[in-house]
């Protein structure tokens, strides 16, 4: 057991010497190389196993323990005020001859009372001499929170679970997309909720054929509650009957363009008593009325209020329009699967009359296979930006008769800019279209407005295309209905690289501020070498006249997914607001090189769709809280 | 230093209520004395009979130190090569090492040197190490002087103890010791460094920056 003779690797049991590491650093094979290849027997791997788990066991209750500590620091700074130099950071107290001393915080170099900060006596490391420092409640308390942690050690928060009861700090859930509940409809064009509660079955009374017949009975409103038994079965029938009315309906449509195709809201009810006055105006107050105020609890309420919207709207098309409302029935669970399947072959009629046309043609040349798709125009699209105008563009994609889409690139045309009536005049081509695929396969289009934060929904279309023909170009002109599915999957599959951010406005009218609350981000880039980053975001309110509009978050350390909920005070009147712009930046922390960016949004009466939404809900509804989700560009509008 | 020697360990593990968490690990070659160490500590029991370690253990135990409750996790390693790609998994979450040798066994004090490496490949860059000298009752058996452990110590510039698990010598003052320590880089790096914590406040940190190094607002 000399150590010299130690280089033959013979002595397992000794730590490899430093030539040897050095050797085994250079093989690039791994540290593994030269260890002995015996693997580990059952009963070890056991023993190893339940050690790892009274492990995880301490591990958990450390991550629940940190998720305390972070909730208790949260909370602290939830009650801050942040009135300015003038007021105690966090009680608000004015400071003066006879009022409060003023007293500034070691760390954040803010001001604070006497009352709400720590002097804390510190020792020179390497005197005997000592200082006296004040520290606010909030820094000594985020001190307190590093040390116990462990955060001071590994330089950053480890990874913790905040408490399940933590109600008070209202963050959202970090899914992405699919997770807006009811929202406003406000200075927009009034549109469904994205979370379908309502399907809407159509049959189209000049097919007139038996099947129509058939279907009648089971197809009333307690048809929903047929057994489950049969409801695959009824499905696939209920599909193929879809199919063959959008095709009657779209040949019926296009017969009827020429004079004026809009439905017309006569009170041609086939069931009266739906649409009395006292609906109209309980309609009205939902649909001008849900803000964020409306939660999930009433969502179902407003679902059935807009079931009786959409009942008015629609019901004066033709006399057979039936209904089946998955959310009022009690047997969700299987309603709910049934209520998918036909939501999926939902028809393209379930439109808003507002939401605009679109005209297309499309061709099918057998030879290649490949089905070509031009977008001539669309018309009367909605509005987007505060001039009245949008810069739409169109994604299409096949939906198989299994309600798929068929290809998972969606084909996109160019965005025509400042237009509600954009000639697009675009051919895109989808290959690999089967013949016998065209007889139950539909065309989807969804129009979107470009934007560089985001794209806003502006209508969608469905095509059915069993009759398109080899010979000739098939041209119709279809109305835009509302968002479905498939339009969030074709919003989905925007990339957002840059990820995206939890925003919170409010206009406070005792303070005449806007309140900006930063909830939280999501999929980050990363920029670290440890492939993370550690974020924070930057605030600034232009034009900024007096260079004090400006704020910033504290930086969460190596984090993607980075939570804040810190909130920031600009002073500005609501009239002043309608000229400003909020411009929001993400930053990766960076200790002793320049900060990297990470992405950006911009919030003000010149931003287009959700961002213009927030905003002016934000003025219009002030001591409210408007919360949305954006995506993060990817430019640096401060450059 | 409350609490030490008490054999109530199993109940620590559960115990929620500390202050400060600490991972401490203890590596050196094979029977150089670890698990007794730990056993020492963590039990106050020993065996001379040699169970070599599978894999990887741990103990969890609460002190009291300086008016702050330290709850201690600490991980007693399998000295073997062939479980090295398990123990030095935990090489990263760990804040303190003990690191090993036995003062008769001259291979288990030579390879010290490889043992420093590991460390420093494995682990956070800030954890902190330990030299002890184990099994310091076999006076007869020695062969690595007090001296030679202490320049040993004071060229890889860690403190340094002699100890025996058997007689019970030192095995509380490693662990006070290695506590301390940390307890004093915890409060450095936070007051040295105030942009570690300083970033998570919101306002700009201006150029009052010249106060020099606080220090030590924890007691520890």
């Amino acid at each position: 057991m000399d150590f010299a003779n130690r280089n033959n690797t013979a002595n397992k049991f000794v730590c490899p010497s430093d030539r040897q590491l050095a050797l085994r650093a250079k093989l690039k094979a791994g540290w593994s190389s030269s260890k002995s290849n015996e693997p580990l027997r059952p009963e070890e791997q056991e023993a190893i196993i339940s050690v790892i788990r009274r492990n995880e066991e301490i591990e958990i209750a450390e991550r629940q323990r940190v998720g305390r500590l972070v909730e208790r620091v949260e909370k602290i700074k939830l009650h801050a005020v942040e009135r300015g130099p003038n007021c105690c950071r966090l009680c608000g107290d004015t400071f003066g001859l006879l009022r409060p001393q003023r007293l500034i915080c070691e760390d954040c170099r803010k001001s604070v009372c006497a009352k709400c900060s720590v002097d804390i006596n510190i020792r020179y490391h390497n005197s005997e001499r000592t200082r006296e420092i004040w520290l606010c409640r909030i820094c000594s308390e985020t001190r307190e929170m590093w040390k116990k942690s462990g955060a001071w050690f590994f330089k950053g928060l480890p990874n913790y679970d905040m408490p399940r009861s933590a109600s008070a700090t209202p963050t959202a859930t970090p899914t992405v997309g699919g997770s807006r509940v009811v929202q406003s409809c406000h200075g927009t064009p009034t549109r469904a909720p994205r979370l379908k509660k309502l399907t809407i079955r159509v049959q189209d009374s000049s097919s007139g054929s038996s099947d129509s017949a058939q279907s009648e009975p089971e197809d009333e409103l307690d048809g929903a509650k047929a057994k489950t038994g049969c409801k695959l079965q009824r499905d696939e029938s209920f599909r193929l009957r879809a199919y063959g009315s959008i095709r009657s309906f779209i040949d019926n449509g296009e017969r009827k363009l020429s004079n004026s195709f809009f439905f017309s809201r006569q009170a041609a009810n086939s069931r009266p008593n739906t649409a009395t006055a006292t609906t109209t105006t309980a309609l009205a107050a939902a649909e001008c009325g849900d803000f964020d105020s409306i939660s999930m609890s009433n969502a179902s309420t407003v679902a059935q209020l807009r079931r009786e919207s959409s009942f008015m709207r629609r019901s004066s098309v033709s006399s057979s329009w039936s209904f089946s409302d998955s959310s009022g029935s009690n047997n969700s669970a299987t309603q709910q699967s049934q209520s998918q399947s036909q939501s999926q072959s939902q028809p393209a009629h379930c439109r808003d009359p507002l939401l605009g046309w679109l005209e297309l043609a499309i061709s099918y040349r057998e030879s290649f296979h490949s089905l070509d798709c031009t977008m001539v125009r669309a018309r009367d699209l909605p509005a987007m930006d505060a001039a009245g105008l949008a810069d739409p563009y169109c994604k299409l994609n096949i939906i198989t008769p299994e309600a798929h889409t068929k290809y998972t690139r969606w084909q996109r045309t160019k965005t025509v800019h400042k237009t509600r009536n954009p000639d697009f005049n675009e051919t895109l081509q989808f290959v690999g279209v089967e013949p016998e695929e065209l007889g139950n396969s539909l065309l989807y289009v969804a129009l979107f407005d470009d934007d560089k934060y985001g794209h806003d929904f502006l209508g969608a279309a469905k095509v059915c295309l069993s009759t398109v023909h080899s010979t000739t170009q098939y041209r119709i002109s279809v109305p835009l209905g509302v968002e479905d599915q498939y339009s969030s999957e074709a919003e989905l599959s925007q990339n957002w690289p840059n990820g995206k951010m939890l925003i919170s406005l409010c206009y406070n009218t005792k303070r005449r501020a806007l309140v900006v609350n930063v909830k939280q981000c999501i999929n980050l880039l990363p920029m670290d070498n440890n492939g993370s980053s550690d974020p924070f975001v930057k605030l600034q309110l232009k034009p900024d006249a007096h260079k004090n509009k400006k704020h910033k978050t504290s930086v969460k350390w190596r984090t993607l997914n980075p939570i804040f909920n810190e909130e920031f005070y600009f002073e500005a009147s609501p009239h002043d607001l309608n000229k400003e712009m909020l411009i929001v930046t993400v930053w990766d922390k960076d200790l002793g090189k320049s900060n990297d960016f990470l992405g950006s949004l911009q919030l003000g009466a010149q931003s287009k769709g959700e961002r213009l939404q927030q905003w002016l809900d934000c003025i219009r509804l002030p001591d409210h809280f408007h919360e949305k989700w954006h995506a993060l560009a990817p430019d640096n509008p401060t450059h | 230093m409350a609490g030490g020697g008490d054999p109530k360990w199993q109940k620590d593990a559960a115990d929620q209520n500390f202050d400060y968490m600490f991972k401490l690990l203890i590596i050196g070659n094979s029977s150089v004395g670890k698990t007794s160490f730990l056993f020492r500590y963590a039990d106050d029991s020993f065996t001379s009979a040699f169970v070599s370690t599978v894999g990887i253990d741990f103990k969890v135990k609460t002190v009291f130190r300086h008016d702050k409750r330290v709850k201690l996790q600490i991980w007693d390693t399998a000295g073997q090569e062939r479980y090295r790609t398990i123990t030095t998994a935990y090489y990263r979450g760990a804040m303190g090492f003990i690191l090993m040798y036995d003062v008769t066994n001259e291979d288990s004090f030579n390879s010290v040197q490889d043992w420093v490496t590991q460390i420093k490949t494995y682990s956070w860059d800030n954890a902190q190490v330990i030299l002890v000298g184990n099994k310091c009752d076999m006076e007869d058996q020695r062969v690595i002087s007090f001296e030679r452990g202490r320049q040993l110590a004071d060229q890889l510039g860690v403190e340094f103890f002699e100890t025996s698990a058997k007689e019970n010598v030192n095995v509380k003052a490693v662990f006070e010791r290695l506590v301390d320590i940390i307890c004093d880089k915890m409060s450095e790096s936070l007051d040295a460094d105030p942009t570690l914590v300083g970033g998570s406040q919101k306002g700009q940190r201006l150029t009052d920056q010249t106060q020099g190094t606080p220090n030590a607002n924890c007691n520890c």
